[in-house]
């Protein structure tokens, strides 16, 4: 049981990290507060402390907080739509395309913008149904687009222009110097704060991170940690099977230990005798215990034959030779199979001493 | 290789024994090659002396040393070598192993320590007349025979020291002699010393110094 849980625990770890592996090594995951009915009236932002929090646990390599518009955004597109929108913007580094052109100064016109490409499908699927043209990503980044701000009793128009498609973010992105610029003259909150954080990690399917998120409770993409979350319960279902294993080892090395017990107690006079004639108890344990290193071998060794059996069948049966997979057991299972060995003979050599000890 | 009493006395004895008796309560010291005879009646602590030299117990005051090295301070393992190389006993309940063979009995301590060759184990048994025992139980000889059978196994091993308690007490008159022989002769091939314990006088026994208990 204790061979069969290790072996399953490196299997969906071998399975998991595999699927996980990123050209760049990191996953970029969103995380924002549950709003439930407690909290709905209370702001849900990410406070300096928060984010801090979060930079400084290891399975974290980066935190950046998606700032969203402080006042009204109108967008247009040479009479096709019009709509309200929100902005946001974050650091360039969190951001799968970055074109040269995503940058804004003072004073420029033209405000470059990355949207989700989920966005332009979207479009693409309710236009046709009301009479609007369909554009591919190219026709998309020709069109321009006004961009009307107001707030402060202010408004400004600006020319906006589409120089790329994110992947990774669900939102409409502009640089931050403009963000910065048009909340400061336009925005009417004076709290600020993020309502979403972007996370850079290695694996949004560490346990730990999962945890913790939950513990904090954060709300995070569910798709993108699912596996994360399977692993998480197949972990703990064999966490708990490797230590009722472990547990039945320990109880079965008691038993044995009764047996020897009973064992040097019946044939206590001869020991005694042999004692008494000058055996040392040393040998005599030597040779007691030496009779039953055979039977521990065959124990382990039938364990690990059907650990590899199982092995075999599930890589075969369930899993479909997948290759991430190995048809035989772990190196590491075969090393606690030994260890095994090395336990029971070691324990047992003990024990048989402390008894002949105790006859002398 | 000597042994040394210091002031012994078993702890169930009363401290006046120290004045009837010639070991209890004495400082003696037993030198290599010396044969020693300890006249013991019934009662007197004959038993208790031998276990105690040989280590088997440890309920006395007093001390018991060998070359100066108390074996108060023995431990387990070094009881097991100082057996196996310097120290054998004839117990006077014989402890034998009573499901295994004559000659196992007397091959076990052959084997812990060989002194002897296999064939003298046939030829002793020959000397004492239970050469055709060999092959039967321990349990099925008679007192005499087991008797017979302890006295070879003691001889089976090296010793400086071979301790015996009342080692003829079933064996008539010429048997008696014979086996005393033997074993001056193997004490004399290891130049060991013999401790005889007994309850009367063993006249065949040519004793340098005795003692009454």
């Amino acid at each position: 049981m204790l061979l069969v849980s290790v072996q399953m625990f490196i299997n969906l770890d071998q399975l998991l990290n595999k699927v996980n592996e990123r050209k760049n090594g990191f996953d970029f995951i969103s995380i924002s507060k549950k709003i439930n009915d407690e909290n709905q009236t209370i702001k849900s932002v990410f406070d300096t402390q928060e984010i801090k929090e979060l930079q400084s646990k290891p399975f974290v390599d980066g935190v950046a907080p998606l700032i969203a518009n402080e006042f009204r955004v109108h967008i247009s597109a040479q009479g096709i739509f019009g709509t309200d929108l929100f902005l946001e913007t974050l650091e360039n580094e969190f951001i799968d395309t970055v074109p040269n052109s995503f940058q804004w100064t003072e004073g420029q016109m033209i405000v470059p913008l990355i949207i989700s490409s989920d966005f332009l499908e979207a479009y693409n699927v309710f236009a046709p149904g009301n009479n609007l043209p369909q554009m591919s990503a190219e026709t998309v980044t020709r069109l321009p687009i006004i961009i009307q701000c107001s707030g402060q009793g202010k408004q400004i128009s600006m020319q906006g222009r589409i120089v790329a498609f994110s992947d990774r973010i669900n939102s409409v992105l502009v640089p931050k110097s403009f963000l910065d610029w048009a909340n400061q003259n336009l925005g009417e909150v004076s709290e600020h704060g993020a309502t979403r954080l972007f996370i850079k990690t290695k694996d949004a399917n560490n346990p730990d991170f999962l945890s913790y998120l939950d513990k904090k409770n954060y709300l995070i993409n569910k798709d993108k940690t699912r596996l994360g979350r399977t692993k998480q319960t197949l972990q703990a279902v064999f966490s708990g099977l490797g230590v009722f294993g472990l547990l039945v080892v320990v109880m079965a090395l008691m038993l044995f230990s009764f047996y020897l017990q009973l064992l040097i107690a019946r044939s206590r006079d001869s020991l005694q005798l042999l004692l008494l004639l000058g055996y040392s108890p040393t040998w005599l344990s030597k040779n007691v215990s030496r009779q039953f290193i055979p039977v521990y071998i065959l124990i382990v060794l039938s364990a690990l034959a059907l650990t590899q059996v199982l092995q075999w069948a599930f890589h075969h049966t369930v899993m479909y030779d997948r290759p991430e997979l190995s048809s035989t057991v772990n190196w590491v299972v075969v090393l606690i199979a030994a260890g095994l060995i090395i336990l029971s003979i070691v324990t047992n050599y003990r024990l048989v001493r402390k008894l002949l000890y105790k006859l002398y | 290789m000597y042994l040394q009493l210091q002031n012994l006395l078993p702890v169930y004895f009363e401290e006046s024994k120290k004045q009837t008796s010639e070991i209890w309560g004495k400082d003696l010291q037993f030198e290599k090659g010396e044969m020693i005879k300890i006249v013991a009646p019934s009662g007197s602590g004959k038993t208790s002396l031998t276990h105690f030299i040989y280590g088997t117990r440890s309920d006395y005051t007093g001390s018991i040393a060998y070359n100066d090295s108390n074996i108060k301070q023995f431990s387990f393992e070094n009881f097991a070598g100082w057996r196996k190389d310097h120290l054998s006993i004839v117990f006077q309940d014989l402890r034998l192993f009573s499901e295994q063979t004559v000659f196992e009995n007397i091959d076990i301590k052959r084997q812990l320590n060989a002194f002897h060759t296999v064939e003298k184990i046939k030829e002793m048994a020959e000397r004492l007349g239970i050469g055709k025992k060999l092959g039967a139980k321990a349990k099925t000889c008679s007192y005499g025979e087991q008797q017979r059978v302890a006295v070879i196994r003691a001889l089976m091993q090296p010793f400086d020291f071979l301790i015996l308690d009342e080692p003829f007490s079933h064996l008539d008159t010429i048997n008696r002699q014979i086996a005393m022989e033997l074993m001056m002769e193997e004490a004399k091939t290891r130049a060991a010393t013999i401790i005889l314990a007994d309850l009367q006088r063993v006249d065949f026994f040519p004793y340098t110094k005795i003692f009454y208990l």
